[in-house]
């Protein structure tokens, strides 16, 4: 697309360079420029910020010598909600349904985890039809979750038929959400004390008729993804995270999982029904791509073995505990979130509204892990390694542009995109395979 | 170990240097000064395989600037808060970062937003907050919206 180099500024003039060392976000700019003193040979390749399909814009730079990454860099300053000064300004009831809009996918992570803390400081137990409920619309989310993760996946790599069969199977996930609560992502279910409306038992039968079908569709996609040699060639071994870095880095959920770290707050620190329920932690030891993959594929089954058993045993009685003061205190919930630990810490000093809310998503240290994951990777493979730790990451497909040591612009995210899929196929020409997953014939 | 085997043996260990509350067997908080930070860290980290730094809160408490630095443990429910508070107008702490990769992001996001110093950050550029920015901290108490929009006028030049 950029392939002639006077149609557009070069990147030093569009952003001027600014002294380095300050607190001055220009500084961040600077670093990620060509700079005369750079050793010949070294390009910087930017990723990101903006694309239209994702709320939260992030940039990457990419120091690359040849095709191998040297070093990495985010930048991150492009959008700041303030959503933590908004609680700060609303009452406990009004907070669940703000932090519902920290994030378009993890809408119930986040208002649990915040009555989880509330909970926390109150030391007050939810009553059990709360709870299941609450265990409900969070698994529901994971798996609509994973499988919007395994559809970009199968895209980032070119096999945009797993992208097709991944999305397809989340819409009717997205609808028992609905149907159950009302909205497709933002439910308004939960509140401190407990949830605030029902869920209808007429509605239990269409959800499991759902449930047994996205189950079989989750288990051919998952024999296929084990079974394919192309696969296994392009993603075992790429963006290997050892359990020494995991620890380090702060990493969480299916990310360390995959990593042979088995971290899970649903079982190290219950909240909601979990411990009442039979389920496992799925692990991997390798660390690499591939393992994250599998990790979340099964981790699909296991949610919908979840929902199953909560549909069985959701007990009736009270919905909530009608809590009306929240005292001086500090309180920490947290909540497993489809990417991992969500924390949230609440200090109170008794009126109506919080005195401080932090909120930590998972993806804020599973991102700074690409400072590990990525150094020393293919260029072809820096885009699926991003993409692993699922980081609400689709902002990066339209804006990145590819600078030579000289400034020039040479190319552009899409032709990483075009790297990415180009080793795939040709691995898939090597194996004598079509150029996609083979799928079974829809029925 | 539970919060009150782990509160037994900080005490142990650093006597009337720390104050540590146990809220419930799952969360224990700990206060100490700045200038003891780095050495209850090298200690929990020495004594609790698996200890993570989960997140960190700055806080304005109008004396003073707070710090908390929240730990998780892989596999265990216990949640350690270790809080230093620092005093105005310029607080500084000293950075974990050197130590654990996991405090960059987070030491350099309360310097934006409650404007801490972290003594000893080997990277301490902006991460949350604009380059465009003023060198104002928004989470601070003395933060006025209004008169914030009125010095920055229409828009900032990004």
């Amino acid at each position: 697309m950029n392939d002639s180099s006077t149609e557009l500024p070069s990147a030093a003039t569009r952003r001027p360079a600014t002294d380095e060392g300050t607190h001055t976000g220009a500084a961040a700019a600077a670093s990620i420029e060509p700079k005369a003193t750079d050793p010949v040979g070294r390009s910087v390749v930017q990723i990101g910020p903006f694309h239209p399909l994702l709320e939260e814009p992030v940039g990457f730079a990419l120091t690359v010598e040849g095709e191998r990454v040297v070093a990495i860099d985010a930048r991150m300053d492009y959008i700041h909600k303030g959503i933590e000064r908004l609680a700060q300004q609303r009452t406990y009831d009004m907070i669940p349904i703000l932090l519902e809009r920290i994030c378009g996918i993890c809408s119930v992570t986040h208002s649990v985890c915040f009555c989880n803390a509330v909970e926390d400081l109150l030391g007050v137990e939810v009553p059990p039809r709360a709870r299941y409920i609450r265990t409900i619309i969070g698994e529901l989310e994971r798996v609509h979750s994973h499988l919007l993760w395994v559809g970009l996946a199968g895209h980032f790599i070119g096999y945009n038929t797993v992208f097709m069969w991944a999305w397809k199977y989340r819409e009717p996930v997205c609808d028992v959400f609905e149907m159950l609560t009302g909205h497709r992502q933002n439910s308004a279910l939960p509140m401190v004390g407990g949830v605030r409306r029902d869920i209808q038992a007429q509605h239990l039968p269409a959800a499991r008729k759902v449930l047994d079908e996205v189950d079989e569709k989750v288990q051919m996609l998952t024999a296929a993804v084990l079974d394919d040699p192309v696969l296994a060639a392009r993603l075992k071994g790429v963006g290997v995270l050892t359990p020494q870095q995991v620890v380090d880095y702060g990493v969480v959920g299916p990310t360390a999982r995959a990593s042979g770290v088995a971290t899970d707050v649903r079982r190290d620190d219950p909240y909601a029904a979990y411990a009442e329920l039979d389920w496992k932690v799925i692990t991997a030891p390798e660390g690499d791509v591939f393992a994250k993959a599998v990790v979340r594929l099964l981790e699909l089954r296991e949610s919908i073995s979840i929902l199953r058993q909560a549909f069985d045993r959701l007990p009736a009685g009270e919905l909530n505990l009608g809590l009306l003061h929240v005292p001086r205190g500090e309180g920490l919930g947290r909540y497993e979130a489809p990417r991992g630990e969500d924390v949230h810490y609440v200090r109170s000093n008794g009126t109506n509204m919080p005195e401080r809310l932090k909120v930590r998503a998972p993806s804020f240290t599973n991102i700074a892990s690409f400072q590990a994951s990525c150094l020393g990777a293919s260029i072809a493979d820096v885009t699926i390694t991003l993409a692993a730790c699922d980081p609400c990451y689709s902002c990066t497909e339209r804006t990145a542009v590819v600078v030579d040591g000289g400034g020039r612009i040479v190319g552009t995210f899409r032709d990483l995109l075009q790297q990415s899929r180009a080793r795939t196929q040709a691995l898939a020409r090597e194996f004598g395979r079509r150029p996609d997953l083979d799928l079974p014939e829809l029925p | 170990m539970n919060a009150a085997e782990l509160q037994q043996a900080l005490a142990g260990a650093f006597g009337d240097r720390i104050v540590a509350a146990e809220r419930s067997p799952r969360r224990l908080y700990v206060m100490t000064a700045p200038a003891e930070l780095l050495a209850v860290f090298d200690w929990l980290l020495a004594h609790l395989p698996g200890l993570r730094l989960a997140t960190s809160t700055a806080i304005d408490l109008r004396d003073g600037v707070g710090v908390f630095h929240h730990f998780a443990i892989n596999g265990s429910p216990l949640l350690v808060t270790v809080k230093v508070v620092a005093a105005k107008p310029a607080p500084v702490v000293p950075s974990l970062t050197p130590r654990i990769p996991a405090a960059n992001w987070i030491e350099r996001e309360m310097h934006d937003l409650v404007g801490v110093d972290f003594a000893g950050h080997p990277d301490p550029r902006r991460l949350v907050k604009a380059a465009a920015f003023p060198d104002v901290f928004p989470l601070r108490r003395d933060f006025d919206p209004e008169a914030f929009k009125e010095s920055i006028g229409e828009r900032l030049e990004y």
